[in-house]
């Protein structure tokens, strides 16, 4: 099991206050502001704006970094191991 | 201009009396417990999910009254929706507060957005989809009488139907405060949310209109206004059925069911509705649907006085009228 996914579903839940979602409900590659995946908007993107900064330390400074990175669980820990490394 | 008449079309109140959804629930009253808790509808049935999870309690109450609201008088859209509050939005506020006190960097933007006074308005207006006139009045403990009259003065306007309230939010550094004040409340400190559609014309089963509004700060005397309020309505003491009340001043509430017992009125229909409702800054829009459901109950009551002299130096005079069938 991948420890960062895991703990990046953990966060995310917390962050955005998702009710009645577990870690379990979010697939590594599901969508998070797509309908069919977490449905998230605008706001929960500066949510996940202050999250990397919180629990990673990562500041995004780009725009179109964000965009990317925040397609899917997968996407967001491969930002984060890409900007640690 | 010709005044209109302020039809009371529909009433929603979350409050810890069984108040949601239940017409009639003046019968079944009675007064708060030290442990009494709110009593909440399922707000998965009136809020998104997906909008419910950011919507701290303040939020959820006003958003779901309003929706009942709207739903009993079969009405889509409000021509305005108008909101009282004393503290606003005090979750958000303290959460947002905080986390800027405790985290260096970035600040989580939802508590920050969702702190202001006026949230609660906007909220609604967005789960609706209203484009009208939006207004929040903080008035402190007058602010549901000022965000009353602005709906009666837009119904004298030529507006047809307006959603307006009033919802305050209990902290627990509320009781902090008084604690430091050497504060002890008589009642319990807590959150509630209390709206209505008044409108031009009433319904089938409307059944309560709002006769008149007068808040006034710094009142010379208030036995003194209390006179003048129903003079200007050509009634007297004596015409009133029912005194529902808020003071905090032993004394001052003496003095007011005084002026009403001497009338004739009998000492049980001098009502301190706080003992109902728990105390907070806009319970006199509790006190607005209290009356309008004892109306509802006994339709032989013609007239019920709201006083509200929560804080010493205001004083919210509302009359609410029986509608002919």
């Amino acid at each position: 099991m991948d420890t960062l996914k895991e703990d990046l579903k953990k966060q995310i839940i917390e962050q955005l206050n998702l009710e009645d979602i577990t870690p379990a409900d979010i697939a590594d590659d599901s969508l998070l502001f797509n309908d069919e995946g977490l449905g998230l908007d605008s706001i929960d993107a500066l949510e996940l704006i202050v999250l990397l900064e919180k629990y990673h330390g990562i500041q995004v400074t780009k725009p179109e970094e964000g965009k990317e990175a925040f397609k899917s669980v997968n996407t967001m820990a491969e930002y984060i191991r890409k900007r640690k490394s | 201009m010709e005044k209109s008449v302020y039809y009371i079309s529909a009433a929603s109140t979350i409050s810890h009396q069984p108040t949601f959804g239940n017409a009639g629930f003046s019968k079944s009253i009675c007064a708060l417990e030290a442990d009494s808790s709110l009593i909440t509808p399922d707000f998965k049935a009136f809020i998104d999910a997906g909008l419910l999870r950011r919507m701290s309690k303040i939020l959820r109450m006003s958003v779901a009254c309003a929706k009942d609201c709207l739903a009993q008088s079969h009405l889509e859209q409000p021509d305005a929706i108008i909101v009282g509050t004393g503290l606003g939005c005090l979750h958000d506020t303290e959460k947002f507060l905080n986390t800027s006190l405790t985290v260096e960097g970035l600040l989580p933007p939802t508590s920050f957005i969702q702190s202001t006074h006026n949230t609660m308005a906007g909220q609604i207006s967005l789960s609706i989809s209203n484009h009208g006139y939006n207004m929040t009045h903080t008035q402190n403990t007058l602010s549901f009488e000022h965000a009353l009259l602005d709906a009666m003065m837009l119904l004298d306007d030529g507006e047809a139907s307006i959603l307006v309230g009033a919802a305050d939010e209990y902290i627990e550094i509320l009781t902090e405060i008084a604690g430091e004040l050497n504060v002890r409340p008589a009642r319990q400190l807590t959150s509630a949310a209390s709206f209505f559609i008044v409108s031009n014309a009433p319904e089938s089963d409307t059944v309560a209109c709002v006769k008149d509004c007068w808040p006034i700060a710094f009142p010379e005397s208030k036995t003194s206004a209390i006179n003048d309020f129903l003079q200007r309505n050509e009634l007297n003491a004596a015409e009133v059925d029912y005194v529902l009340f808020a003071s905090l001043l032993p004394e001052q509430s003496g003095e007011l069911v005084d002026l009403f017992t001497s009338a004739g009125m009998s000492g049980e229909r001098c009502i301190d509705y706080l003992a109902f409702s728990g105390i907070y800054p806009t319970a006199a829009a509790f006190g607005m649907h209290y009356a309008a459901d004892l109306m509802r109950t006994d339709r032989s009551i013609r007239n019920i006085l709201i006083v509200n002299a929560l804080r010493s130096e205001n004083l919210g005079l509302t009359l609410i009228q029986s509608v002919e069938a």
